[in-house]
């Protein structure tokens, strides 16, 4: 079974994530909880993240743009798109000036499993 | 001009008597003048020489397109290519799979594979300026990562041509009679692999009449190898 460890941390970075590390850094200044505690709330988070968006999530997104720097390194791979459409379920097209994709192997279930890219919108319009 | 109304099956009379074309023929790269390097006239040119400064073929005004020229250089300098890999815009590096990292720049359009030996391939130029810019390009690249990449024996590999002669070809008969320098197996592939051995250039004959030509180390090579099978492709046009 896979520890807490084997999780990215990367959605720590998004709005939700950011959310809550602010929320339990309240609690801990205040006294409410202890930091050990904060730490496996946040490695919950990572797992809970992971499973949501391979398990729950089913929308499909469209996108187009012009790719203007792309990496490979360590298994992730980093997108910078200038000015991308973006459409989520054939809903309102949204754009931006360059958005940034990061996509890690998935790592959820059987680890020998053939590598399905997950994307992550990290860091929207910057 | 005249010469640019030919019909191809006119060509091989056309060479002997017509005076030597003066219009300035369009090359892929005017800077580069086929007397540079010192290629001598081919049989077919042989009575009109400017048919070499022009790069203009027996067959008048079918030249052979560059398509792609290979090119190695070394840096000189061992490399971290995790480090490259993750401060170079445009990097690929999966060590699992290859030993290199693969990086791209936009121009000229091309292609790196970066050894940690300081070796480094350039694929995808169109002229031997543009691999040799390229080349240095890529050199910078590295150099301002903070490697001693010095810029060293750059020699391109390999330059691949192609043309379209505008005429289907019998490759049958032509793997018959040249057999000793053909290959044709079209259960294998559909085209017609042509060795010559001078100049050492690989020709993929198609019955289209779109050629390949491959494993030259400088233009001329190419050049030299379409005007000779030209006439031998008139032989075998198919009715």
């Amino acid at each position: 079974m896979a520890n807490a460890q084997n999780y990215f941390e990367l959605y720590r970075r998004s709005s939700i994530g950011i959310a809550l590390t602010d929320s339990l850094d309240e609690l801990i200044t205040s006294g409410h909880i202890n930091p050990q505690l904060a730490m496996k709330v946040l490695s919950q988070f990572d797992k809970s993240m992971m499973d949501a968006l391979s398990n729950q999530v089913k929308n499909k997104t469209q996108m187009k743009g012009h790719l203007h720097t792309y990496r490979l390194c360590d298994e992730v791979w980093t997108f910078i798109v200038k000015n991308p459409q973006m459409k989520v379920d054939q809903g309102e097209l949204l754009t931006s000036d360059k958005i940034k994709i990061v996509a890690c192997r998935n790592t959820e279930g059987n680890p020998f499993q053939q590598p399905t890219n997950q994307p992550a919108n990290s860091a929207g319009s910057k | 001009m005249n010469t640019t109304l030919k019909l191809p099956d006119q060509a091989s009379k056309a060479s002997d008597s017509m005076p030597p074309p003066s219009a300035p023929v369009q090359r892929p790269q005017p800077a580069i003048t086929p007397q540079a390097y010192g290629v001598p006239p081919t049989p077919q040119a042989v009575q009109t020489p400017s048919h070499a400064d022009t790069g203009m073929t027996h067959a008048q005004n079918i030249v052979p397109t560059l398509q792609n020229i290979v090119a190695t250089v070394n840096l000189d300098c061992r490399l971290d290519l995790k480090t490259i890999a993750l401060h170079a815009r445009n990097a690929e590096y999966n060590p699992k799979r290859f030993a290199a990292v693969i990086m791209r720049i936009r121009d000229p359009k091309t292609t790196a594979l970066i050894f940690a030996s300081g070796k480094m391939v350039v694929t995808g130029a169109k002229s031997e300026d543009d691999s040799k810019l390229a080349s240095r390009k890529y050199a910078r690249i590295i150099q301002k990562l903070g490697f001693d990449a010095k810029f060293s024996e750059f020699k391109i590999q390999n330059i691949v041509g192609s043309c379209d002669v505008k005429f289907p070809i019998r490759l049958e008969g032509l793997a018959y009679t040249h057999g000793h320098f053909s290959s044709y197996e079209p259960e294998l592939f559909p085209g017609l692999i042509y060795r010559m051995v001078k100049p050492k250039v690989v020709l993929l004959i198609f019955v289209s009449g779109k050629i390949v030509l491959t494993g030259a180390k400088v233009r001329e090579e190419i050049y030299t190898a379409f005007n000779n099978i030209y006439a031998t492709l008139l032989d075998y046009r198919k009715p």
